[in-house]
């Protein structure tokens, strides 16, 4: 015990106690105590007050956690555990201190709710744990109790006893995993990827029959992101161009399919097959128009702008110039449902539509990014000036990246025009570029799992996560940041395909790599 | 008389007020070793950026079998069979070393995009070519084994000869080399300098060097230019140029010369 112990332990304790005021504040406790209760099976109606046992446990855990954090990683066994304590002790009297000034504002039924929303009587009741005064002495109890404790599983937890422990349960799972690899046969080995493609598919094909229309809409959703993600990604991970504007390719594939396909503004009735071919040649018009001016803009200029073609895009769609040819503002509706073989479409049928053009797009970006022009593009990436002088067309080549990723934004805007059977403006906003970007960004650049994944992550999950309400985008942001910083190349970064395999057929056996080594001339 | 492969005429290049370049003339024979020297800053680099079209000259003709290329984009000009490594190695760093040379062969290869998505007949033979061809040219230089190491990974010296791999994958007649034994020790820059003789004699390449380590130089050049502030002081065979005053007074500033013929003679002395 020394300056330091009680340094450290009182820092921490002194902004869990912040963080704890807060939270309440922002009546977070009484979100987190309504979780728990959900995760331990309580059925807790919407809007309803948890029960206090479940705010203790919220506490307890949050007292813990300050207790942990407050212990350091040197020092003796007493020392870490007086940390402990010190940090809950001050963490437990700043809460309590808060908790003075909330008591105050019940007892004397001062309602401040004027000036901060959250904190109703019934929420300063709760946090007080029903017991008005003595809750206070009990909040500064729980906690300096629960600091101990957390210091007390620091203690245990990062003892070399239990480093050597967790080593020890690693090596034996990847020694099994190694087992049953080596004892499966080798067909299996062989065939296990085509296998689990299989399992693959027979999953695509029951799932959306199965679990609703509502899933069907989020994961319809995901789906669509995913072949924008592609998109973007041909024109921002392969050939390197910071595209921010895609909405606007979106817009164009979506607003073909509503305009020929519905009986406002032109009462044309094409049909949705034809009319998404068209999505599809308009959004690739649409890039190659973006392109030609823009050939010679790199990085955050290309980004500046085409941000600002999207915008363009927007702002005309809901201009009153073009009022009598889109729908302005109001946007298009009735857009007619397409058919199959004569059967009409309903959710199933669109969540099959969105996985095979999803599974088509993700066919195609493969073959073509295992190719010529797929390396070209990759080069171009790399370094536009030696990619050139090495021989690739490089203007061509970004024009054709634009195309081809414009060509499946057009088809992610058609699908998705027509499943929610109207489209206007706000569909097309400069958050949807972004929220594309991100999807990219997140995933992995270059990564088509990493691209699904992101998908998942970040268009699946707030719409999962709506339970949450109004922290559904706190605990989104708080993911994303915690993702940023342990996975900042993305949830599934891509790696380079191993190539040189390929070309050993027609040569001599393989040299050693090290005994290779130093051997430049021979 | 031999064929000349590519002459600058007159060829001068600015900046703002500054004549990097000026009324240079060069005649490279064909399948000649022919080095560029001078000291730092003496226009040898922008001459190379000059003929390989990443600048284009303010006055005078740069003819490449007798047809003037200069102000041609870079890759017209590297499909015209003129290869360049550069002085500080430019690879695709986040890419293998079999898709750096295999970006080397793009102008080799004719499939387009649509070819790769039907994996027509066409596409599967020139991938199949150009998966060996990487292989056989990674080998050629060394690098075998190592074609699935991304090119920033890999050591310095392997590095250089990465580049002259994907530069030689667009079959040149005419290789640029630029510093290509900068940072390099005696072990590897005997060896590259066998291995650029390999090339000339192997492979029939015509080569223009920039290099500064006379050892190199004196023992490979057919033909030695030398630069000093963007002019031309002196042509000629490694002999002539070792002895030419005006070249050592350029290195060594003036009263090199006479400092040269010195130590020269003092050296003879002690020999005899």
């Amino acid at each position: 015990m020394n300056k330091e112990t009680i340094r450290t332990g009182s820092q921490k304790g002194l902004l869990f106690g912040i963080v704890m005021i807060f939270l309440v504040l922002i009546n977070f406790h009484i979100m987190a105590a309504t979780m728990i209760s959900k995760v331990l099976g309580t059925n807790v109606l919407r809007g309803a007050f948890p029960e206090v046992r479940f705010m203790i446990i919220f506490l307890v855990i949050f007292g813990m956690w300050a207790g942990w954090s407050a212990v350091r990683r040197e020092g003796s066994t007493t020392n870490k555990l007086f940390e402990g304590l010190i940090g809950g002790m001050t963490t437990g009297l700043v809460v309590a201190l808060f908790g003075l000034i909330l008591f105050f504002l019940l007892e004397t039924q001062t309602d401040v709710r004027r000036y901060l929303t959250a904190l109703s009587f019934a929420s300063i009741d709760i946090f007080l744990l029903g017991l008005r005064g003595m809750g206070i002495l009990t909040l500064f109890g729980l906690f300096t109790l629960t600091g101990v404790l957390g210091g007390a599983l620091a203690v245990g937890l990062r003892s070399q006893a239990v480093a050597n422990f967790i080593k020890k349960i690693k090596t034996s799972i990847r020694n099994l995993r190694q087992r049953i690899t080596d004892s499966l046969p080798d067909n299996v080995k062989k065939y296990g990827k085509y296998i689990f493609y299989l399992l693959l598919l027979v999953l695509l094909l029951l799932l959306p029959a199965r679990w609703g229309s509502y899933n069907n809409f989020v994961f319809g959703m995901v789906g669509i992101y995913v072949i924008l993600g592609i998109g973007l990604n041909i024109m921002l991970g392969l050939s390197g161009q910071f595209m921010i504007g895609i909405a606007a390719l979106f817009a164009m594939g979506a607003y073909s399919v509503a305009l020929l396909n519905s009986p406002f503004p032109h009462g044309l009735m094409w049909g949705f097959w034809p009319s998404l071919a068209v999505g599809v040649v308009m959004a690739v018009i649409g890039g190659l128009l973006l392109g030609l001016p823009i050939m010679r803009l790199r990085g955050d200029y290309l980004g500046i702008v085409t941000l600002g073609f999207g915008e363009i895009i927007r702002i005309l769609l809901n201009s009153d110039l073009l009022t009598d040819l889109t729908g302005g503002p109001r946007g298009i509706q009735n857009i007619q449902q397409p058919t199959f073989l004569g059967m009409p479409f309903n959710d199933v049928s669109y969540a099959y539509l969105i996985i095979i053009a999803m599974a088509v797009s993700i066919f195609l970006y493969y073959r073509i990014e295992n190719s010529r022009t797929g390396r070209a593009w990759l080069s171009i990436k790399e370094d536009a000036l030696v990619s050139q002088a090495t021989g690739v067309d490089v203007q061509k080549y970004k024009l054709l990246a634009l195309c081809v990723g414009a060509a499946f934004a057009g088809l992610a805007g058609g699908i998705f025009a027509a499943r929610n059977q109207f489209t206007g403006p706000n569909d097309h906003t400069l958050m949807v570029s972004i929220n594309v970007l991100s999807v990219v960004i997140v995933g992995g650049i270059n990564s088509i799992p990493g691209i699904i994944l992101g998908s998942f992550a970040l268009r699946g999950l707030p719409e999962l996560l709506r339970e949450l309400e109004t922290y559904r985008l706190l605990v989104f942001g708080a993911l994303l940041v915690f993702m940023m910083i342990v996975r900042p190349e993305g949830l599934w970064p891509a790696s380079r395909p191993d190539l040189e395999e390929k070309g050993n057929t027609g040569l001599k056996e393989d040299l050693d790599p090290e005994e290779n080594e130093g051997r430049s001339d021979d | 008389m031999t064929e000349i492969i590519i002459e600058a005429v007159k060829v001068s290049k600015y900046f703002g007020g500054l004549k990097a370049v000026n009324e240079v003339d060069l005649q490279i024979p064909k399948g000649s070793i022919y080095s560029i020297i001078g000291p730092n800053g003496a226009g040898k680099t922008t001459l190379f950026n000059c003929i390989s079209g990443f600048y284009i000259p303010e006055t005078g003709d740069i003819l490449y079998y007798g047809t003037p290329i200069q102000g041609m984009p870079t890759n017209f000009i590297a499909s015209q069979g003129i290869s360049r490594t550069y002085q500080n190695v430019r690879l695709f760093g986040n890419l293998t070393a079999m898709e750096n040379v295999l970006i080397g062969l793009h102008n080799k290869l004719r499939s387009n995009w649509l070819d790769a998505i039907m994996h027509s007949p066409r596409f599967t033979r020139e991938n199949s070519w150009s998966m060996e061809e990487a292989v056989s040219l990674l080998d050629f230089v060394g690098l075998k084994g190592y074609g699935d190491f991304l090119a920033s990974n890999l050591p310095y010296g392997m590095q250089r000869r990465l580049e002259i791999a994907r530069a030689l994958a667009n079959k040149p007649r005419l290789l640029l080399l630029d510093e290509p034994t900068a940072g390099m020790n005696i072990q590897e820059t005997t060896d590259l300098t066998h291995f650029i003789q390999r090339l000339r004699d192997e492979l029939e390449i015509s080569i223009i060097l920039i290099e500064h380590d006379m050892k190199v130089v004196m023992g490979i050049s057919d033909r030695i230019t030398v630069l000093d502030y963007g002019t031309k002081i002196a042509e000629g065979s490694p002999d002539e140029i070792q002895s030419n005053p005006r070249v050592i007074e350029a290195y060594l500033g003036p009263g090199g010369a006479a400092l040269a013929e010195k130590y020269r003679s003092q050296r003879r002395k002690n020999n005899a």
